[in-house]
């Protein structure tokens, strides 16, 4: 008998990370706690909460981080809309850390002509990434 | 008659803005094709959350609207009251009619509305600039984003999107009004006037194909603080490609401009280089003819 397969799409408002990849089994930080989701689960809309979700197919797993979304489970597609997500690998800690700093220095300084609106966008973004990095860590304890 | 050292000079001048010029028209050219890249990877993103939108919509029953938090974004509000007009224009110059366009629709709004209070969210330099020369209007600037061009991403419109809603929870404003650049092609840009907030107008509009899937999903939370949720990013990703396409658009009227300059440069290159030769001409044969008779009247 083949085996049943779920899609799962993520989307960003900046790219669309994967699209339609078929996999067996995906977990996603649901707003009340863990949810898992095998192929057959019924139609369900939920919001995200940061955190992390994996993936698995066949003996390949990957784990992503995804921050404030919605998911959406409907007829074995699973849609993942979320402000950000990357695969947990791919965020270096040490560099989100260090503009994290550079840009809350620029923020203190409030000089006459520095951008505040840049530096306060780059300071969100690191935060996004420091959070990413962090959730990282607790999972793999 | 301009000597030919005036000539010389005038010559590499032209010479050095054109290198300017066509340096400018590359560098956009090199940046436009990212800026399209980015719209296009906006849109699978837009498009789901619209249908989502959708459906949760349609789910709901009509007094369930009022009790979610989102409700105050869909009431249409009554006449009277402030105004907010959201501006997207560049931050430098030199792009040809596009931020002069924008600055005249922008005008002629704040005109129709004469005599109320405005409220005014602008993001680019230009924009910013003209309406601070502005006098004699009842108008508040309110939020201004400037430097984020060509860099624009999400994070710039999450701001953005906070400030607007800020202010239009807290202040009693009928509606907000977006004035910006679109990106149409390579050659065109369009300007939109576009109603932001109330929402209720855009959603109902396309809201006949969601009905019929009603009932199969469950929810979680509840739908009303489900579609509370969604509303504020829904207006983040509105104005995400808002941005996007002001970008695009902005890089487009700026390489047209540019390259339009740069002929016009090589024109006037062209005709000095001639007008050039011509007067050396000139001097060459009035000096001959000088050498001609003075030899003829000496020797006879």
């Amino acid at each position: 008998m083949e085996k049943k397969h779920l899609l799962l799409t993520i989307v960003t408002p900046e790219k669309t990370v994967l699209s339609d990849k078929p996999v067996e089994f995906v977990t996603i930080p649901a707003f009340g706690g863990e949810m898992g989701i095998l192929p057959g689960h019924a139609s369900f809309v939920v919001q995200l909460k940061e955190g992390v979700m994996h993936y698995k197919e066949g003996p390949h797993k990957e784990v992503f981080s995804v921050l404030n979304g919605f998911a959406e489970i409907h007829r074995d597609k699973v849609l993942i809309m979320a402000e950000a997500a990357e695969l947990a690998k791919e965020v270096n800690e040490e560099r989100a850390r260090q503009a994290y700093q550079k840009a809350s220095e620029t923020l203190a300084m409030r000089g006459a002509d520095i951008d505040l609106d840049s530096a306060q966008a780059s300071l969100r973004r690191a935060a996004v990434r420091l959070k990413i990095a962090e959730i990282r860590k607790k999972h793999k304890q | 008659m301009a000597s030919l050292r005036d000539i010389r000079k005038h010559i590499s001048s032209v010479k050095s803005i054109k290198q300017i010029t066509y340096a400018m028209k590359m560098v956009a050219a090199a940046r436009i094709k990212r800026a399209q890249g980015a719209i296009l990877a906006s849109r699978p993103f837009a498009r789901e959350m619209d249908r989502l939108i959708e459906d949760l919509y349609g789910e709901l029953a009509e007094g369930d609207l009022p009790a979610a938090g989102a409700g105050a974004l869909f009431e249409e509000r009554h006449p009277g009251g402030s105004l907010c007009l959201v501006l997207v224009t560049a931050d430098k110059g030199l792009c040809g009619s596009f931020n002069t366009n924008l600055l005249k629709a922008a005008a002629a709004w704040l005109r129709e509305n004469r005599g109320r209070k405005v409220r005014v969210v602008v993001v680019g330099r230009k924009g910013r600039d003209f309406l601070r020369r502005l006098k004699g209007l009842d108008m508040e600037i309110s939020h201004e984003m400037v430097g984020i061009f060509p860099k624009a991403g999400y994070v710039h419109a999450q701001l953005l999107s906070d400030a607007i809603l800020k202010l239009y929870l807290e202040n009693p404003v009928e509606s907000v009004t977006l004035i910006y650049n679109e990106f149409k092609s390579m050659v065109s840009q369009r300007i939109v006037t576009d109603q932001l907030l109330p929402l209720k107008r855009h959603i109902l509009e396309n809201n006949a194909a969601a009905k019929r899937r009603s009932g199969e999903f469950a929810f979680e939370p509840g739908k009303s603080d489900l579609l509370g949720a969604l509303l504020p990013r829904h207006i983040g990703a509105q104005l995400y490609r808002t941005l996007l396409e002001s970008q695009a658009a902005e890089l487009a009227a700026r390489m047209s401009a540019m390259e339009s300059a740069s002929k016009n440069a090589s024109e006037l290159i062209d005709g000095l280089t001639l007008k050039m030769n011509k007067t050396r001409q000139a001097m060459i044969t009035t000096e001959l003819n000088e050498i001609v008779s003075g030899s003829e009247a000496l020797g006879g």
